[in-house]
């Protein structure tokens, strides 16, 4: 179950059209003439830039297989994640009214039905009666590992985002090489001069256009993410601990912003006994 | 020193000096005075009368030297 993400695909195609709009568009006159994009597509450039910037990002990854996987994680951007924080927190309000009336092993039948596998794996480590503090290190180095998995797929963004305008800048090179190797004609200077930045525009539009985006994209559901798994190893450890669940709701509240506190607080789950 | 079972079924010797709280959450927690939890499975009650029986076993040598 995937939602598509509305700002990514409106910010993707707005983007790209309001570039060729003013591309196309000639304020002096009003009108939009479509034979100007002629001049931003020439197939060397493409070549130069678009290959040179994919395969020095495959020179540096560690397998094939690892490099396709990081591409196809673009489509990360164009999904909405299934997770909610106010949801989250509810689970574990109601996980430690659970525990409270029933105790620590009736938990295990609870933790069959939930979907989220970070907290399923948390519940089971209590129920088996694993000491909180082996509790915490085991779900922490699960948070570091997701952790670090992430960021060497933002990384292979960042790195795309600087290869851009660097083999655009190569493209450069070659073109005015080319041109100034042979300059009998000095009439040709300018259209030559033209083919040779289009690589840089190339370069840049890929770095500014796609690279930039999605890392940050990545980076922000990342801290998300992060954040809400930091809320269940706190949870998971106040109900192992055996606070009581209007206590556990205040210092899990704290991790809401403003605005989801008090859709929270409209709602209220938590029962309060002891 | 008192043996006890915890959650998973091993069994433990707790330092019964070093016993600050013990609660019914309803699974019975013992804080000791290290700040250590131990969820246990013998009731709050149990663990009381554990501690009373180590105790007296303890003391009771003084009784008969007297």
């Amino acid at each position: 179950m995937t939602i598509l993400n509305i700002a990514s695909i409106i910010g993707l195609i707005s983007g790209i059209v309001l570039m060729i709009f003013g591309i196309v568009f000639d304020m002096g006159t009003m009108s939009v003439s479509f034979g100007k994009i002629m001049n931003f597509i020439d197939i060397p450039s493409i070549l130069i830039t678009f290959g040179g910037s994919f395969t020095t990002l495959m020179t540096m990854e560690p397998s094939l297989k690892t490099y396709v996987e990081k591409l196809a994680s673009f489509k990360l951007v164009l999904q909405t994640p299934a997770y909610n924080d106010v949801e989250t927190i509810k689970n574990i309000i109601a996980l430690s009214n659970v525990a409270r009336k029933e105790g620590l092993l009736a938990l295990e039948e609870t933790a069959n039905s939930i979907e989220d596998e970070f907290l399923k794996k948390g519940i089971l480590l209590i129920v088996d009666g694993t000491d909180p503090e082996l509790v915490r290190s085991i779900l922490e180095t699960e948070l570091s590992c997701i952790e670090g998995r992430h960021s060497d797929t933002i990384g292979f963004w960042d790195k795309l985002s600087a290869m851009g305008p660097a083999w655009g800048m190569i493209g450069t090179l070659i073109g005015l090489v080319n041109m100034l190797k042979d300059l009998n004609d000095p009439s040709t200077i300018g259209p030559n001069m033209a083919v040779a930045l289009v690589t840089t525009f190339y370069g840049s539009v890929l770095a500014n256009w796609i690279c930039i985006p999605v890392v940050n994209k990545l980076k922000a559901r990342n801290a998300a993410e992060i954040m809400m798994k930091e809320v269940i190893v706190e949870g998971l450890l106040s109900i192992q601990a055996g606070e009581n669940p209007r206590v556990i709701e205040e210092k899990l509240k704290s991790f809401l912003n403003p605005t989801n506190r008090a859709e929270f607080d409209v709602n209220e789950g938590g029962e309060v006994d002891g | 020193m008192i043996n006890i079972t915890k959650m998973n079924d091993v069994n433990i010797t707790v330092n019964a000096d070093l016993i600050e709280t013990i609660e019914e959450i309803p699974d019975t927690v013992i804080t000791l005075t290290n700040g250590k939890k131990i969820l246990v499975k013998e009731s709050r009650q149990e663990v009381i009368n554990l501690v009373k029986c180590y105790k007296k076993e303890l003391f009771s040598r003084f009784l008969k030297e007297d």
